[in-house]
């Protein structure tokens, strides 16, 4: 028996009709407002070239100059996921309805961490520079926050989850409110918190390299300096280089999330 | 023993009690009673009749909302903050599904029952003083699970979690242990060591013990004196081996069936 196609009504068809009409005419007003044009870029083809041409084949032997900015933006990186994954445990916790003592301190604290997430990193990296000044500091400091922000979120979301049963049985044993978060609470979720900690880190490798291009230090730092100065078969090199490093990263730690979870 | 009381107060007096949960069902419906020190109390219902209702009211889990509970002496009801955590600390609790943290160490599970007498920043470090610890392990010989202190929780049995779950509150030194369908999850040979580890308990430690249980006949082999709830009202109160069929038939409010009793999971 072939089921009944469900008649389209004339109201769903007008809908349709109404949101291709939307998406069309908000893609237009978009590429108009930046100009873009298939044309132009057709007819500088040449130019994509020339550069092109003069990023290749790239500068092997300037590696030895990229070891030392390398570790600089791993160690940007490291530092900003352990203070922030630090931060974001207890802030995770406080956050969490039904596990937070309270509904102002719940209240507050996810507030507090949905307005960390809504400021880019960029945001954060310029406010640590106004302070301590531009440098491999200040993008530390910038990932320590955007840690916090990442990593409370989702440990946040994986202790409203967790069985509120287990919680009773210290409760009965007339265990505090820290006690009862620390030994029925945190044991159900520390593989997802661990795991949490290790993806903020691949993002936070990542960030680092870009916010070394605004001059927090790292690899980015000596990016921008080849690219202001034109030597585009250095720069290749360090993307290269870069896409290497970061690639086995995540290779690491998505091995280590598998594990865990 | 049994219904008459020994010297001193009771352990635990129900005053009028009343428990009305917040969406308004009646948990518990003016009960009055008295329980002897050590005694082992059975108390038999059909589900939703309000005996977890009765369990959690002694330990203030549950919010009493009309007359008090007190357990020797002390008003659970008044009880808030670190008094109502003293309270709990002298009251052991084993619940149906053993509520053990499965990726703790048994022994760290029972440690659990030190919760109240331990500062918590040493508990935190797991700096635990060798007498909680000394007190911990000798818990889980009387349980029979001394050489299973580092293994972890969620590698055990069930039965093996049960008795864990009895460790634990043995540790908290309690006066009262309460037990809520302690075997309703268990095998009928694994039901009978939990039954009898809480009788022994009850017996050489003077534990006044109050036991929930589905079934019948466990009730009367094991139970000094039998409460019998329905709709939250006591509905009966008599000594554990006189209980006849057509009693808990009146407790019930129907006719006792193979359900109810644990050798009928035997045949099975």
């Amino acid at each position: 028996m072939t089921p009944q196609r469900p008649r389209t009504t004339t109201r769903q068809r007008v809908l349709s009709a109404l949101a291709v009409l939307a998406v069309a005419g908000l893609t237009w007003w978009s590429a108009h407002g930046i100009g873009f044009s298939l044309g132009e870029l057709f007819f500088n083809f040449g130019k994509m070239g020339r550069l092109l041409g003069e990023s290749f084949p790239p500068a092997w032997n300037f590696w030895p100059r990229l070891v030392k900015p390398l570790l600089e933006t791993l160690q940007i990186a490291v530092i900003g996921t352990f203070f922030g994954s630090v931060v974001a445990l207890p802030l995770a916790v406080l956050a969490a309805r039904g596990v937070s003592p309270s509904k102002p301190v719940y209240w507050l604290h996810r507030n507090a961490m949905n307005l960390l997430r809504t400021m880019p990193d960029l945001f954060w990296a310029m406010l640590f520079a106004s302070a301590v000044g531009f440098g491999p500091f200040a993008g530390s400091l910038a990932l320590t926050v955007f840690t916090v922000a990442v990593v409370s979120k989702l440990t946040s979301e994986s202790i409203e989850s967790i069985d509120m049963k287990l919680t009773e049985a210290v409760r009965a044993s007339g265990g505090n409110w820290s006690e009862t978060v620390y030994f029925s609470v945190l044991p159900q979720v520390w593989p997802q918190y661990v795991s949490y900690v290790l993806y903020a880190f691949e993002l936070n490798v990542r960030a680092s390299t870009v916010l070394g291009l605004v001059g927090a230090g790292g690899i980015g730092m000596v990016l921008n300096t080849q690219r202001t100065t034109f030597q585009y078969d250095r720069v290749t090199m360090i993307v290269l280089f870069v896409f290497v490093v970061v690639l086995a990263i995540e290779q690491l730690s998505a091995a280590a999330r598998r594990r865990l979870v | 023993m049994g219904v008459v009381t020994r010297a001193g107060a009771p352990a635990i007096q129900f005053r009028q009690t009343e428990v009305v949960y917040p969406n308004g069902v009646r948990g518990l419906d003016g009960v009055d009673l008295d329980i002897a020190r050590g005694d082992l109390i059975v108390i038999v219902g059909l589900s939703g009749a309000g005996k977890s209702t009765m369990l959690r009211a002694i330990n203030g889990l549950v919010d009493i909302t009309g007359g008090d509970v007190e357990v020797e002496g002390r008003s659970v009801r008044q009880s808030r903050g670190a008094g109502l955590r003293d309270l709990r600390a002298s009251v052991g609790m084993i619940f149906q599904d053993y509520r053990l943290m499965r990726r703790l160490s048994v022994l760290t599970n029972v440690l659990v029952g030190r919760v109240a007498r331990v500062p918590t920043w040493r508990q935190l470090l797991g700096l635990w003083p060798k007498e909680d610890v000394d007190l911990a392990l000798d818990s889980l010989d009387r349980v029979g699970l001394a050489d299973r202190a580092y293994v972890k929780a969620g590698q055990l049995s069930g039965g093996q979690q049960q008795r864990v779950g009895i460790a634990r509150a043995l540790t908290q030194k309690p006066s009262v242990i309460l037990a809520d369908e302690p075997v309703a999850s268990l095998d009928p040979v694994t039901s009978r060591q939990v039954m009898e580890d809480l009788q022994r308990i009850n017996q050489d430690l003077g534990i006044t013990t109050l036991i929930n249980l589905h079934f019948l006949d466990l009730a009367k082999e094991y139970a000094e004196r039998i409460i019998g709830l329905r709709q939250g009202k006591l509905v009966f109160d008599g000594p554990g081996a006189g209980v006849t069929e057509r009693e808990f038939a009146d407790i019930y409010g129907r006719h006792v069936t193979a359900e109810d009793v644990l050798e009928a999971k035997v045949a099975l």
